[in-house]
């Protein structure tokens, strides 16, 4: 690293260039931003106050990269046209490497320039298209254009490693791609500069800063101002982020400015109410967050319009969140890398999983209250799709900003944004934020889970236990056992409705064993029927059982049929231990002749009737709650606007 | 709540197909009677069975 001490072609003042790729210096005493050139150094003109944006960085600081260190040796604020500004850090590393950190809304960025691959053309500023992938990039995933727009050069300190120009305006794309990879193109020269890299955090810059602390502690802390337009008392949450707010004593729109609020349109009154008062903190899966903004917004739907509410809730070390209202349904949202998201036909996949679309419409920002960190107006539109994955909602913003300079139209700014919202029952709400009274909804929210999913898990496991029962009995309860077995012949019977009973000898039973009797007659067209008897010899008790022998068969129009069977079976509960006696009352068709019954008892037979019974009993409530759940997603889906097919719901 | 109704209900039949499949029952077994004590005394042979199936044929 070479050291070039010089002095300030404007003040004097001694300035240092501590890098060799330091292109401009910014003097410490004049501000005037210095630049060296072959021959000397080159005033080009001072550089605004920087706007205290609350960054924990600072020229000086010490990170580690890549196990490599760098310091931050320059740092440049540059304004959004559209209003807002942002930091650009410069890192200069011990291997001569230099880095770019941008610090955006609590995030940072950590990029560095690439060269543009021989034959690659990368697409001029107006041929980009929001949402389109940049080919032949050098970087291992797809990205895509996440933002374009123009920045201005408002402030600089430290060493800058290149030409800024005070007051200097250049175009820039803003690239996201999958694993938080992150890009610029910056259309400062033709072709454009190409930067590369990913969204970090401070601990992986290995940056502990020992001014974060206290500079959190500051700007955690509210401005209390007042409004230009009727001098009431006004207070700003997130001073260091805000550009829009509304006054709460005339209802006036107030611009944000370095915290200096300037008068631009007095709104009608509001005509909603948020359910969270602006300045409630509340208890949200991430920390306390306070709501420092609602604003109400709508759709319109096959000539209906639909409205919504959205509180933005803030916490200096969090960030930004939203809590949105719609039909009294409640999502915590939250940004995604529009990287991360990819669209295919109606279904977008984010972190492995995929979401189908649910609604595609225009939406427009209907009444805004409180703070914003851009510039919110009622009437701004924005094109929204969103895709829904229960409990998960994943939203898609896209607006666009044209400006007409002469008789050209420009887009002056462009941007994707993601956002996944979480379900979040209304008692969570009411608990979260301590209110009462929401109203609950009567709908189902289209990323509402279905609750009672749980049970075909459930139903599943009770099941395979059952079967696992069923087996164990079947194959460790031992073998079938016939206990008695004899051919009983039966005399005529004096008339048709007479009966012949037959007693057998007394024979043993056991105990827990279920039993079969089987009765079997060389019947053909005709039948036989038994009313048996088990009886205990001991105590008296008497197991009645029927045995119903038929077996029919015959040729009809040339087809063979049959019905019945020439055996039948009864299948008795265990019986007491102990000696029994087999009556069996007869009677049959052709009661002229003689009947003919082989008759056998067998204990521990496997019969799957019990097994197939207690199945059916714990299917009971699961079969019906498919019926309800079909009936909940017609319901959810009943309220969407896209015909979004079947064809994309499966995880990867 | 009905996550644990469902599973005390599923307990219940699992636990009584197992006490059955243990004690040998049969769901559809019959009813079961008790002989009269003087149709123990006098012998059941001639005791006049409560039966009530298909006389008469089909």
């Amino acid at each position: 690293m070479s050291v070039l001490v010089a002095n300030c072609p404007s003040c004097g003042a001694p300035v240092e260039f501590k890098s060799g790729q330091s292109i401009v210096v910014i003097c410490g005493y004049c501000r005037s931003a210095v630049a060296r050139t072959d021959r000397e150094l080159k005033d080009l003109g001072k550089v605004a106050e920087l706007v205290e944006t609350g960054s924990p960085l600072d020229v000086g600081l010490r990170g580690r990269w890549k196990d490599v260190p760098f310091e931050l040796t320059g740092r440049a604020q540059l304004g959004h046209e559209m209003g807002g500004q942002w930091d650009e850090w410069y890192a200069t590393f011990a291997n001569g490497w230099l880095g770019w950190l941008a610090e955006a809304q609590g995030r940072f960025y950590i990029t560095f320039q690439y060269p543009i691959p021989e034959g690659v053309q990368v697409p001029s500023f107006d041929q980009l298209q929001l949402g389109q992938q940049v080919p032949g990039l050098p970087w291992p995933t797809p990205l895509m254009v996440a933002e374009t727009g123009r920045a201005t050069a408002l402030g600089a300190k430290g060493e800058i490693p290149y030409l800024l120009t005070p007051g200097a305006t250049y175009y820039y794309a803003d690239l996201s791609g999958a694993n938080s990879a992150f890009g610029t193109l910056d259309y400062n020269e033709t072709p454009p500069l190409v930067f590369l890299g990913q969204q970090v955090t401070l601990a992986d810059l290995g940056i502990t800063t020992t001014r974060a602390p206290e500079r959190e502690e500051r700007h955690v802390g509210a401005a209390q101002l007042s409004c230009p337009h009727c001098g009431g008392p006004l207070e700003l949450r997130a001073p260091d982020k805000t550009e829009r707010v509304t006054c709460p004593n005339c209802n006036s729109l107030l611009d944000v400015n370095q915290g200096q609020l300037q008068f631009l349109k007095a709104l009608e009154k509001p005509s909603f109410q948020p359910s969270i008062p602006i300045g409630t903190t509340g208890d949200v899966p991430e920390g306390k967050m306070t709501a420092i903004g609602a604003m109400s917004r709508s759709v319109t739907i096959d000539g209906t319009q639909y409205f919504w509410s959205e509180y933005l809730l803030y916490n200096p070390q969090i960030g930004f969140r939203w809590l949105v209202q719609s039909d009294d349904q409640w999502n915590y949202v939250r940004a995604v890398p529009p990287g991360e998201v990819t669209e295919s036909g109606k279904s977008a996949k984010y972190q492995h999983q995929y979401y189908r679309v649910f609604q595609d419409a225009q939406c427009t920002v209907e009444c805004v209250l409180g703070e914003f960190y851009w510039k919110v107006e009622a009437g701004e539109k924005v094109r929204g799709v969103d895709y829904v994955r229960p409990p998960h909602m994943l939203s898609k913003e896209v607006s666009t900003v044209y400006v007409t300079e002469g008789s050209k139209q420009r887009r002056t700014t462009g941007e994707i944004n993601w956002s996944l919202g979480t379900y979040v029952p209304v008692k969570q709400i009411e608990k979260a934020f301590s209110v009462t009274g929401l109203p609950r909804p009567t709908n189902v929210a289209p990323n509402q889970p279905y609750k009672y999913g749980w049970i075909y898990k459930y139903w599943l496991i009770f099941v395979l236990i059952t079967l696992l029962v069923g087996f164990l009995t079947f194959t460790v309860s031992g073998s079938t056992k016939q206990v008695f077995s004899q051919t009983v012949s039966f005399a005529p019977l004096p008339n048709e409705d007479g009966t012949q009973v037959f007693f057998s000898e007394p024979f043993q039973l056991e105990g827990r064993r279920n039993i079969r009797v089987t009765g079997q007659s060389p019947v053909q067209n005709t039948w036989v029927y038994l009313e048996g008897d088990l009886i205990n010899d001991e105590t008296g008790v008497v197991q009645s059982f029927p045995i119903d022998i038929s077996y029919y068969q015959g040729v009809e129009d040339g087809e063979a049929w049959s019905e019945g069977g020439q055996s039948d079976s009864a299948y008795t509960s265990s019986m007491p231990a102990g000696r029994y006696v087999l009556r069996l009352e007869g009677q049959w068709e052709k009661w002229q002749e003689p009947a003919t019954v082989t008759v056998k008892i067998e204990q521990n037979v496997t019969h799957a009737f019990n097994l197939l019974v207690a199945l059916i009993v714990l299917s009971i409530l699961p079969v019906l709650m498919i019926f309800y759940q079909i009936s909940f997603e017609r319901r959810r889906w009943s309220e969407s606007s896209v015909d979004s097919g079947d064809d994309s719901d499966d995880d990867d | 709540m009905l996550k644990k109704l469902y599973t005390i209900f599923a307990v219940g039949v699992v636990s009584l197909y197992s006490i059955g499949a243990m004690l040998g029952w049969e769901i559809t077994s019959p009813t079961r009677r008790q002989l009269p004590p003087d149709a123990r005394q006098n012998g059941y042979r001639s005791f006049h069975f409560w039966h009530y199936g298909l006389h008469g044929g089909k």
